[in-house]
């Protein structure tokens, strides 16, 4: 018998004092492709990149993969670094205009992948028109959403077409079309040798696949088709903690946000034109649009991120956009959570810490929270099941955990209007119903809320209205309710 | 104009230079309100300008940007700054006469002029705020006396300013109100509600003079901060030239060896930079930097004594009359060394092999800090002042190294700042031309402990670890830290 590609015998993996991986084994063998789930820590990552040789495996793993390039793995994470080599950004830098020229184009940043790896630049042609993405190559690094960055790491990954691919949650942020491109592209490269590793908790995958495996208990648990997706539903539904279902918010007014014709650009470029959209207390909508249509900077507006706020007629809770108020008052009244925000967080922050920021707003905790604030916060915390983690670093966790954390900061003021972005990229099935049912518990007491999802199906069920963008303009504004009665 | 300190009694010169005071938070408790409804502008718009100006404007406040005509005719890039971020921008006539606040956020050497221009335009009783006491003390620009005069010096380059007000932190900021400019008695509540907008009382806020902040911002920027860090950088490269080091490697361990040891000194002084050597290599790089220090003491005080005296700012400025002759020759002097011009290598180097491969740095570090914040104590500027502008400034120098080398550090500091290091610099390297011929490359470029069974002599490394850590650049440093443990590092590696 052949032997196999990738060979994984008894490999052990301990993170802080738990066993992630527990004598694992797997064989990986020519021309199979898997599908590798497993719940939020269960060890998928460590295992994709002790593969792909990141991470030390201690003589566990043996492949018959000559070179090490010929190994590519697609982090669940994307850097970059400006010209001059910092990669300290923060996320509202995207939105200044003066930012924008220290860091590389996408054009510019694969020329230089192209010939580091000797790649032939006409190749990378038909990748970027299949993601839909040529219009990018004069933008910078910094102007791309996160759906975009996901786009730009992918097409370099099939570019390279290694041996053996290994995509780590690579749907993330990615819209439905984008989805479907990227599985027809990932078939291609597999009809032409490469192999491939999905980690992905996703029912829509690309039809190459044809071994399926999830590790459960630090092993690999192997089955010849795709298990029937299971709703693992919570064994007890735990009650709201307390302080999250009283407030003492301003009366409202007439409308939280109101735009009138509002417009973005830099230079030449429209990004946002049109916009003439109210959102009343206590509504919840659906914000939707592929990537690149704005979505990112009309609530980079709302939440007092964006220069340009000052140039357009808009209304915040009740008071026009600079009329003399700070930002940090405006931040005050809401809670939020987008892909930006997690990628910029600070990493040097213990979960407690990042979850108890939320009351100031700030990205890492600079002052005393005292007692009353430091019990919700353990509260908080105890709701999410994230004791254990308490006082380890956000950046060592799992991206589900760090998620979860991140989500705590959101609501631990129990603001007014919640604006969820994307919240739950990287998390498993579990985590996302607990985190809907929580959103829809919260909604009930009068919180306004503007949801961003690419996956229809996994939207709260209190959402009663939408609006769409699509190239910076609103291509619909529905009421959802209305529309369901009718049918 | 004269010398503004040289026109004072000694009393008041020790007087001026004796202000400092690290303020409680309870005192930022009035938020912007000193500031709230005026007419705030701010002539000029680089880095320093923009940043603190969306700082101040997302605080509540009403920004606008005065410039000159040429620079608006000519969309210049600070017209673009300004306009692109959508701020009000005008010409000194159109927006100087209503204005309640003028911050004057322009390089140094314009500070004459500018103020020249704008001040005839100020509306009776406005304020003119600088972020640097140059022009004020060595210049004497005379203020019209119903004027009040204020500094605000956020200790940190623009992007920074920017980047910790948006994570809902700040930057350690200096403040000070110019006595012959305070008629109204509101100087300082205005600063302190400037601080606010900044977001600079977050991270600790010094009450300082214009005169203590000119005589020790001169003082750390020519000795410590970038005299030392490009004389210390020159000689290790041509050192491990010398010794047969590959040049690839010894260009990155110098562009980037000095980042990473001084990130060590911002997050724990000299003790925690100490700590990251092997026992053998710190008892080396002590005994090595106290050597420094003897032979580096003289030159020091030179500095600290021409800065007092005025025969530093005279000298420079009959340079800048001269079409800054000097300074650019030793500008281009600078680009034509052989660190700048050999590229950093594509190797890799460890965060520790930085430490244990560049132990010189290490000891030049401790020498420069200690010897900078030792000669302005001496010299009557307090321990708080010495500290901002000798360690706690370092590992901010030390980035523009990293980033693009010694010429990219003398582009990004001030033409002042520039001027008085390429005076440091050229004393200092042959006044350490015996002490390097003693050096080997244990010490730089390769890693001291190897080869050394690494055991000491306990009562040897008490003894240095006492001397490193009761010096008094730790107490203060230890105290001021305190208050900006927060800030995020700044790394290139």
């Amino acid at each position: 018998m052949k032997s196999p590609v990738v060979n994984i015998q008894n490999f052990t993996l301990k993170f802080q004092h738990s066993t992630v991986l527990d004598e694992l084994c797997w064989h990986i063998n020519a021309g199979e492709n898997w599908l590798l789930s497993g719940k939020s820590g269960s060890g998928k990552t460590v295992l994709a990149k002790a593969i792909a040789q990141l991470i030390p495996d201690y003589g566990a793993i043996t492949t018959t993969i000559g070179l090490r390039s010929a190994i590519h793995y697609v982090a669940n994470w994307y850097q970059f670094k400006d010209l001059e080599g910092q990669s300290n950004f923060y996320y509202q830098q995207r939105y200044n205009k003066q930012s924008v020229e220290t860091t590389n184009t996408v054009g510019a940043e694969l020329r230089y992948f192209g010939k580091k790896h000797q790649l032939d630049f006409d190749e990378v042609i038909p990748i970027l028109t299949a993601l839909n993405v040529n219009d990018l190559l004069s933008a910078t690094l910094i102007q791309l959403s996160s759906g975009e960055h996901k786009k730009l790491q992918l097409l370099k990954a099939l570019w390279l077409r290694p041996k053996l691919l290994i995509l780590d949650l690579p749907y993330n942020g990615l819209d439905s079309a984008s989805r479907k491109n990227l599985n027809h592209l990932l078939d291609g490269v597999a009809t032409s040798g490469t192999q491939l590793i999905l980690i992905a908790n996703d029912t829509e995958i690309p039809s190459c696949i044809n071994r399926f495996a999830k590790i459960e208990h630090g092993k690999i648990v192997e089955s010849d088709e795709m298990q029937p997706r299971k709703f693992e539903l919570l064994e007890v539904d735990r009650p709201l903690p307390e302080f999250l279902t009283v407030n003492n918010w301003p009366e409202p007014v007439g409308h939280l946000i109101k735009m009138i014709d509002v417009k973005v650009s830099y230079g030449d470029k429209i990004v946002l034109e049109d916009i003439n959209w109210e959102v009343k207390p206590g509504e919840k909508w659906a914000l939707q649009g592929p990537n690149g249509s704005g979505k990112s900077t009309l609530l980079s507006l709302i939440c007092a991120d964006h220069p340009q706020a000052f140039a357009n007629n808009f209304y915040l809770f009740g008071n026009k956009r600079g009329s003399g108020e700070s930002i940090w008052e405006i931040k005050e009244r809401i809670g939020l959570i987008s892909p930006e925000l997690h990628w910029y967080f600070d990493p040097s922050a213990t979960v407690w810490q990042s979850i108890v920021s939320g009351f100031y707003d700030s990205a890492g905790l600079f002052c005393e929270p005292g007692y009353t604030k430091s019990r919700q916060a353990d509260e908080l915390i105890d709701y999410f099941g994230l004791m254990p983690y308490k006082n380890t670093l956000v950046s060592q966790l799992p991206l589900g955990t760090q998620r979860l954390a991140l989500l705590g900061r959101t609501i631990i003021k129990n603001p007014e209007l919640l604006i969820l972005d994307e919240p739950c990229q990287g998390l498993d099935t579990q985590q996302i119903i607990h985190f809907n049912k929580l959103v829809d518990e919260l909604c009930k007491n009068g919180t306004t809320l503007i949801y961003v999802g690419h996956y229809e199906s996994q939207l709260p069920t209190c959402i009663e209205k939408r609006i769409v963008l699509e190239n910076g303009r609103i291509k619909a504004l529905e009421n959802i309710l209305e529309m369901a009665v009718q049918d | 104009m004269a010398n503004y300190f040289n026109t004072l009694s000694l009393r008041e010169k020790l007087n001026q230079l004796g202000v400092c005071d690290f303020m409680e938070s309870s005192e930022f408790l009035d938020g912007v309100n000193a500031l709230k409804g005026k007419k705030l502008v701010i002539v000029g718009c680089g880095a320093q300008g923009l940043n603190q100006g969306l700082n101040l404007r997302d605080s509540g406040l009403d920004v606008s940007y005065a410039l000159r005509k040429e620079a608006i005719e000519g969309k210049r890039d600070s017209w673009k700054n300004a306009t692109e971020n959508n701020f009000k921008v005008g010409t000194y006539e159109e927006l100087i006469p209503s204005a309640d606040v003028v911050i004057n956020l322009t390089p140094d050497k314009q500070h004459t002029a500018v103020v020249n221009a704008i001040m005839p335009l100020m509306k009776e009783g406005a304020t003119l705020s600088y972020s640097h006491g140059f022009n004020i003390v060595e210049e004497g620009m005379q203020v019209r006396k119903d004027l009040t005069v204020i500094m605000v010096a956020p200790k940190c380059p623009g992007s920074e300013v920017r980047a910790e007000y948006v994570r809902g932190f700040g930057v350690p900021t200096l403040i000070a109100v110019h006595p012959e400019n305070d008629p109204q008695g509101k100087g300082l509540a205005q600063a302190k509600a400037y601080c606010v907008g900044t977001g600079g009382h977050k991270a600790g806020v010094l009450r300082s003079s214009f005169v203590a902040e000119v005589k020790s911002d001169l003082m750390g920027e020519q000795t410590i901060l970038c005299g030392l860090l490009q004389t210390g950088s020159i000689l290790s490269f041509d050192k491990m030239i010398e010794k047969g080091i590959e040049a690839g490697y010894a260009s990155k361990l110098v562009q980037y060896g000095v980042e990473v040891i001084t990130e060590a000194l911002k997050q724990g002084g000299i003790t925690a930079m100490m700590d990251r050597l092997s026992n053998p290599a710190k008892i080396k790089a002590f005994e090595i930097s106290e050597e420094l220090k003897t032979i580096m003491r003289p030159l020091f005080q030179k500095h600290q004594d021409d800065i007092m005296s005025g025969e530093f700012s005279k000298t420079m400025m009959e340079d800048w009359a001269n079409g800054d002759k000097n300074l650019l020759k030793w500008r281009a002097e600078t680009g034509e060394t052989a660190f700048e011009k050999t590229p950093a290598g594509d190797v890799k180097i460890g965060e520790q092999e930085y430490f244990d491969n560049y132990t010189l740095m290490v000891a030049f570090v401790r020498a420069g800090v200690e010897l900078a914040f030792e000669t302005m104590v001496d010299a009557g500027i307090k321990p708080e002042s010495a500290y901002y502008e000798s360690l706690h400034e370092t590992p901010l120098i030390a980035n523009t190294i990293a980033r693009k080398k010694l010429f990219e550090m003398n582009r990004v500091i001030s033409d002042t700042a520039e001027y008085g290091c390429y005076l440091f610099d050229q004393a200092c390297k042959p006044l350490l031309s015996d002490f390097m011929k003693k050096v080997d490359s244990d010490l730089v470029g390769k890693n001291f402990n190897e080869g050394k069974d690494g055991s000491v002599d306990n009562r040897k490394l008490i003894e240095v670890n006492d001397a490193i850590r009761n010096h008094p650049v730790e107490k203060i440093g230890s105290e001021l830290r305190k208050a900006m443990t927060a800030m995020k590092a700044i790394k290139t590696v």
